[in-house]
């Protein structure tokens, strides 16, 4: 009930735009971080998702969600700096930013662990733009996390990924859920006061647990007797072999962006196995259309809003790739 | 319409062996006529939800365990289906709508059934235009769900539920966590679909006068897996959820009984209308005192300024719809909720500057979720627990219990207690050092007339030491069983500090069925009826 004060929208805000528009805007910010070394840049990303968020967000619970991401980001670039100081790797060719004293641990495999030791700006640089890349890439997907409302994105759906979709957007849905029970059962708890010690654990973590189950139970029963899951004209092969298939699709994509982007293998194959994705993907597009199984009552439309978030999206993947934001 | 032959549940542990001797429904045998409304009654855990999810498939799908016999629906049998086998027949509709809701806007959240069941686009909107005029949600349809009141939000699961073209409506306790206005209007359409759209409804319900008086037929679920169907004035034998209706129509023996509000009004008019004065207690000294206590969360101001005394000896009904701002104020007085602004003094000491250990011998509270007190493995743990968290002697934790519970196996786990003894245990975890002042945060949830009874009993006890109990509740008719001086808060201010009398009198929009059915001014529950 506390939605009650209506924020004002703009062409970018989340309640007028597409949640597909937002997903893919945050895997172009995220691709392009992955694809930079700059500081500036790295920063720069950093900044512009939270400024997204800031500007289009709505009233609704994951639109806070932002909050979350932006701890993560800091603790990832915080914990990528500490390592590199702790676990020091000597780099005598530049200039000593940092002279703690060395500790040498002899494990006595020989060669002895060095910890700490003097420190180079470089180094210290370095370990910086990889926390920061990190960052970038979680800040990204929190931005399209936090804009995309999980239902909406559930409705535009194809329908050969309905289930899957179906799934991630319950998941989504019980994260604030599960804050308010955690926040109850903690109040409640403040009532028998000390909440020391291992065995209280189970007294906070059941009760939340069983809200959880429960909440999602109930939303899975009102789902199926409002007629979710029904086959329709398909038959029970027909289902199975689309789930198989689509299960197949999202595993070599996934696999296959994952292998693009981390190893330097040969590219050849990194791209032949994201093709065998999208074969997988229309064998499964294949099966499962053509069969009417479900209205879509409602179709959201890319409007221009849309447009504007694609267009910015796609200069800067291109941006990305052309090298500019390299160095 | 529906016709159920030797159907037969039971649960199942999870070793695959059956979990009790008796099965929760055992060879049930009875037929639902089309257009027919049935109110579904029973003690509470006695198996109305699993009645009502057996007939549309969730159990045994969703809660485990084994079915057999025959649902017969238009003669098909759909025993052993997937509750989305038969979606298009059978609707249903919970005790809270937004746990359920699949949706986030009005339109949305309603076509969603009729998107899953392939119906074309033009029929949807043809569906839609009749059903939100039949419920009065055309000015709603594009609302978020979220902004929407309880009553509004239920209207929105009916009809979410009906625009498959399910011609029969199962209800399990939807008026539950509604406000009484909430729950008239809900009651008022189920009525009006019964009647008017001739739709099957089975309707599990907590406030039976309301909706006696229109129902065809009454289904008792009895507990020992028995189910009877029969005409309304026969099936109240059973005293453990005998509505008030009933109750007063048994203490004056009248035969038959009346079951509509008008019908009994006309019988006790022409009856003695002997009755005695309501007894309410005399309070004692001062012991919390608050002034101008205000709760803010962030813009949401809970709770403006509100100032009052309570006394010992006494019990203060809080009352006041959803979200008025009553559990705000629990929390704010027992120190360690968020509190603005303002002063609470208990005995000259403010709750907030204690620690909870030091509070407990000020203050008790029982929240809303009771259960959420309990963490340990057993009933002797817990009470264990209490005895030393609180530095008392051995045993005094056990001791309240036993008084409030009567005497109770304690290796039992605590989650196997009833609601009411749990309730009862987190009592006596609070009152472990004989607090003056008892909170309670609405109470009655899910419990039964029965365990409402040995709750009122427990708290007059407890009062009889001198205590001040505050009880934040809008369960009218307990509050008419217990309290001495009524509270009223709306939209986060006190309104009124009235006799129970008053407050829940003939008139009042909080008027207890009793006062409803009597227009007596001064009587208010069936105990001060002469028989």
């Amino acid at each position: 009930m506390s939605a009650l004060v209506t924020k004002q929208t703009h062409l970018l805000s989340a309640g007028r735009t597409h949640p597909g528009a937002w997903w893919l805007a945050g895997i172009s910010l995220a691709l392009s971080a992955s694809l930079s070394s700059n500081l500036f840049v790295l920063f720069g990303i950093c900044a512009l998702a939270m400024l997204t968020v800031r500007l289009c967000r709505d009233e609704s619970p994951w639109a806070r969600s932002i909050r979350f991401y932006l701890i993560l980001g800091l603790v990832v670039v915080a914990l990528r700096v500490l390592f590199r100081i702790v676990f020091n790797l000597a780099d005598a060719s530049s200039d000593v930013f940092l002279n703690l004293p060395s500790i040498s641990i002899d494990l006595g495999f020989g060669n002895s662990l060095h910890l700490l030791g003097a420190i180079s700006m470089l180094s210290l640089k370095a370990a910086l733009v990889d926390g920061l890349r990190l960052a970038a890439i979680i800040l990204a997907i929190g931005m399209a996390n936090s804009l995309a409302n999980p239902r909406k994105l559930l409705r535009a759906t194809p329908g050969a990924l309905y289930e899957i979709a179906t799934a991630i957007s319950i998941a989504i849905n019980l994260a604030p859920q599960l804050i308010t029970s955690l926040n109850r059962v903690r109040r409640s708890r403040g009532l028998r006061g000390h909440s020391k010690g291992i065995k209280t654990i189970p007294g906070i973590v059941i009760p939340v647990l069983e809200d959880t189950i429960e909440q999602s139970m109930q939303l899975a029963a009102s789902m199926s007797a409002r007629g979710f899951g029904r086959r329709g004209n398909r038959s029970a092969k027909n289902v199975l072999v689309t789930r198989v298939t689509t299960f197949l699709a999202l595993t070599f994509i996934v696999a296959g962006v994952a292998m693009l982007l981390i190893s330097n293998a040969s590219q050849l194959l990194d791209l032949s196995v994201i093709l065998t994705g999208f074969v997988f993907a229309f064998i499964s597009f294949k099966l499962s259309s053509g069969r009417v199984n479900r209205t879509q009552y409602i179709v959201l439309r890319w409007q221009l809003g849309d447009a504007v978030v694609l267009s910015l999206s796609a200069l800067m993947v291109i941006a990305a790739f052309s090298g500019v934001f390299a160095r | 319409m529906i016709e159920i032959k030797n159907l037969t549940f039971s649960y199942l542990k999870p070793d695959g062996t059956q979990k009790s001797e008796e099965p929760q429904l055992s060879r049930v045998n009875l037929e639902i006529l089309p257009g027919e409304f049935v109110l579904v009654c029973g003690p509470t855990g006695s198996g109305k939800s699993t009645f009502l999810k057996a007939l549309n498939g969730l159990a045994p799908s969703f809660t485990g365990g084994v079915i057999s016999g025959q649902l017969l629906i238009n003669g098909v049998d759909y025993l052993g289906h997937e509750p989305h086998d038969f979606a298009n027949l059978i609707g249903y509709v919970n005790q809270q709508p937004e746990g359920a809701f699949v949706a986030d806007t009005v339109l949305d959240e309603i076509v969603y059934s009729a998107e899953q069941l392939a119906i074309p686009k033009d029929e949807i909107s043809h569906k839609v235009e009749k059903l939100s005029k039949l419920l009065n949600l055309e000015d709603l349809l594009d609302q978020a769900l979220v902004n929407l009141s309880g009553g509004q939000q239920q209207r929105v699961a009916i009809a979410a539920a009906l625009i498959s073209g399910a011609k029969i409506l199962l209800l399990d306790e939807p008026t539950s966590a509604l406000d009484l206005d909430g729950a008239t209007e809900v009651l008022a359409i189920l009525k009006k679909l019964a009647k008017e759209e001739s739709v099957t409804v089975l309707l599990a319900e907590h406030r039976i006068s309301r909706v006696l008086g229109s129902v065809d037929s009454v289904l008792v679920v009895h507990g020992d897996g028995s189910v009877t169907k029969g005409k309304p004035e026969d099936q109240f034998n059973d005293a453990r959820f005998a509505p008030p209706i009933i109750q007063l129509g048994q203490r004056l023996a009248w035969k038959p009984l009346a079951i509509s509000n008008t019908e009994a009004y006309q019988r006790w008019q022409s009856s003695s209308q002997t009755f005695t004065t309501l007894t309410t207690n005399l309070p004692s000294e001062l012991v919390l005192k608050a002034e101008e206590v205000a709760v803010s969360f962030g813009n949401i101001q809970a709770l403006k300024s509100c100032s009052f005394e309570l006394f010992g000896n006494q019990i203060t009904a809080l009352m006041g719809d959803n979200g008025s701002g009553k559990s705000s104020l629990c929390w704010a007085l027992q120190g360690s909720g968020t509190r603005t602004s303002g002063t609470v003094m208990v005995l000259g000491q403010d709750p907030k500057d204690l620690s909870p250990q030091s509070r407990l011998s000020l203050l008790a509270m029982v929240p809303q979720r009771a259960a959420d007190l309990l963490f340990l493995q057993s009933l002797a743990d817990e009470l264990h627990e209490s005895d030393e968290f609180a530095e008392v002697p051995a045993g005094t934790t056990a001791a309240i219990f036993q008084q409030l519970a009567g005497r109770i196996d304690t290796s039992i786990h605590p989650r196997d207690l009833s609601a009411g003894q749990q309730l009862a245990l987190v009592l006596a975890l609070q009152l472990v050092k004989d607090a003056p002042v008892l909170i309670l945060d609405e109470p009655t949830r899910g419990l039964d007339y029965a365990a409402k009874r040995a709750l009122a009993k427990q708290l007059k006890n407890l009062r009889a030491k001198n205590r001040s109990i505050l009880l934040a509740t809008h369960d009218i008719e307990f509050v008419a069983m217990v309290a001495d001086r009524v509270l009223t808060i709306e939209h986060g201010t006190l309104v009124s500090d009235e006799s129970p009398t008053q407050a829940l009198g003939t008139g009042s929009s909080r008027a207890s069925q009793i006062a409803e059915i009597t227009r007596t001014p001064g009587l208010i529950t069936i105990e001060q009826v002469k028989a």
